[in-house]
């Protein structure tokens, strides 16, 4: 199921928090609602991690993460990063990067089986993210735009691009990510979708301004519908191409 | 009686500019009068109009798209910016960037900003945003406004902003004022909504409030209906901007001159201000990073009420204030 909420007036969502089928960080320095909203959704099935990065709070758009691990840029402190290695589960591998690129979120959409990566990301940093998420690679851009991450938002069942990505280019992403795409948009007509919303296998939470018809999109592409939680979520890649457009 | 057709433009030679941070700052945050006035940049000011009156009303001008484009003498020193400014009455599109203006409005209380904004965009007839001609960007610079408060007492933005003046109104005798106000003259009562950029050229504020109380007068005559219409017959209206205080002049009970101590982020808030008929203030808490010269300054919220009678005044007294040399 899809939820609308507000991060102290702020609709940009997918800024202040990182959900992935793990676990869920949140920054700090939100109203209390805030925080419940997920823990209403998401307390015992994963836990909700409220941290800074580098001591800001726009966590989600500085780190990427899928269950396998969680990448850190290097403004990351010792005490944050010991925070979130203790609060994460311990399947969970939480790595920082040097990496001139330090936002992470922007450059990297992944879920738990491949990501899309900015083209002018390091080497060592594509090898650390193959290694650390255990995922496969891809440089890609969408509509044109290298902030993979920002344009982007990917769970196990489907994805949401830019609005004016055009067909070949969901069809060629579609091949890649083996997930069925759309294009759309979030909070009213925005194109940055990553920043406006965050997503996981069985939820999603999106920016307060996001219309019915745009939430109704997110849930069917997202197949959130009439999803559960569940812990052997594993889900076989299709071999299959199933692009809808 | 036929409608003047409104076209404002403005001639001004360019002449050298200096766009430092230092000079911005004394230029906006300084009581106007003495400072040292550094020139501006030329450009032209066009209103584009897409006024449709009602049925009632077919022998008046619909649609009048005036524009003048002054390009002038092109001294591109360091620092000076062209722009040709225009007034769009407000519509749909434009919720994001009037949102960017009024996410501040409330400071960081969480209230259904979002419908603030749609209510403001729906009242075409009143209301004016401030764009670049042509640009692709659609970024906004102003948005001013005047909601009637009683018009639009049921909705929930409405609602939450009325029980947070109530709230931070501390001093007894405003207090009933304001429950008056909000209350039970509401119906005469227009909420102006004023927010831009903060380094929009000062030359424009002039025709930005004339446009809009010229608009406000226009509508109590164009509108369709007659609770329309009287629903922008004012008698009042109650302004809620921002202002630093000097830390110190607090504990100066003494010193009753409020005015050294009080700067003024918009230059007509200190017009509306002397003109209004009462006021108050309160802390107001943000998250706004405090630069070197705001350091000993609290941030405060005041509201102010002002009469109608008095905008004439107000206007002559704005017009006079930015054009000194």
């Amino acid at each position: 199921m899809a939820t609308r909420l507000m991060f102290e007036n702020s609709c940009e969502v997918g800024v202040f928090s990182k959900l992935t089928n793990a676990y869920c960080l949140v920054a700090i320095g939100g109203s209390e609602s805030f925080y419940s909203v997920f823990e209403s959704e998401l307390a015992g099935v994963i836990p909700v991690v409220k941290t800074s990065i580098g001591g800001t709070r726009i966590i989600g758009r500085l780190c990427a993460g899928n269950r396998n691990g969680l990448l850190l840029p290097h403004t990351t402190t010792d005490q944050e990063l010991q925070h979130l290695r203790n609060g994460l589960p311990d399947q969970v591998v939480v790595q920082r990067v040097e990496e001139r690129l330090s936002a992470l979120g922007n450059c990297i959409a992944c879920n738990d089986h491949v990501a899309l990566a900015h083209t002018d990301l390091d080497k060592e940093t594509e090898e650390l993210i193959a290694d650390v998420l255990g995922v496969e690679v891809f440089r890609q851009t969408i509509a044109g735009n290298i902030l993979v991450g920002s344009y982007c938002a990917l769970s196990n069942r489907g994805g949401l691009v830019h609005p004016h990505t055009s067909i070949e280019d969901m069809d060629e992403l579609s091949t890649l990510l083996q997930v069925p795409l759309v294009a759309g948009t979030v909070n009213r007509g925005s194109e940055v979708i990553a920043a406006g919303m965050t997503v996981n296998d069985w939820t999603a939470f999106c920016g307060s301004d996001t219309t019915a018809t745009e939430l109704s999109v997110v849930e069917s592409v997202f197949k959130l519908r009439e999803s559960q939680p569940s812990s052997i979520a594993d889900e076989k890649r299709k071999s299959l191409i199933d692009a809808y457009v | 009686m036929p409608r003047r057709p409104r076209r404002h433009t403005q001639q001004l030679k360019a002449r050298p500019l200096t766009f430092s941070r230092f000079s911005r700052s004394i230029a906006q945050m300084a009581s106007t009068s003495k400072s040292n006035k550094k020139s501006y940049p030329s450009f032209a000011v066009s209103k584009s109009s897409t006024h449709h009156p009602g049925n009632g009303f077919a022998g008046r001008t619909l649609e009048e798209k005036t524009k003048q484009s002054e390009s002038s003498d092109e001294e591109f020193e360091e620092g000076v910016v062209q722009a040709d400014f225009s007034f769009f009455d407000p519509k749909p599109g434009d919720f994001h960037g009037v949102k960017n203006l009024l996410q501040t409005y409330m400071g960081d209380k969480q209230w259904d900003l979002s419908g603030f904004v749609d209510l403001i965009l729906e009242q075409t007839t009143v209301g004016t945003v401030v764009k670049v001609e042509d640009d692709e960007d659609e970024g906004l610079f102003a948005v001013v406004t005047a909601l009637n408060l009683s018009r639009y007492r049921e909705q929930k933005c409405i609602v939450e902003l009325k029980d947070f003046l109530l709230k931070v109104c501390k001093e007894k005798g405003t207090s009933y004022q304001l429950k008056l106000i909000l209350g039970e003259q509401a119906h005469g009562v227009g909420l102006l909504v004023s927010q831009r950029v903060v380094n929009l050229p000062l030359q424009l504020l002039p025709h930005l409030y004339d446009a809009l109380f010229d608009e406000v007068s226009w509508a109590t005559e164009d509108e369709p209906t007659e609770e329309l219409r009287n629903s922008f017959k004012f008698t009042h209206y109650i302004i809620y901007s921002k202002i630093y205080k000097h830390k110190n002049a607090e504990q100066n009970r003494k010193l009753n001159n409020d005015d050294d101590a009080i700067i003024y982020i918009k230059p007509e808030d200190e017009l509306f201000h002397k003109l209004s008929s009462w006021f108050f203030c309160f802390p107001l808490q943000t998250s706004q990073p405090e630069t070197r010269e705001l350091k000993n300054c609290r941030s405060m919220g005041l509201v102010m009420a002002v009469e109608a009678d008095k905008i004439p005044t107000f206007r002559q007294e704005l017009r006079s204030l930015i054009s000194e040399p």
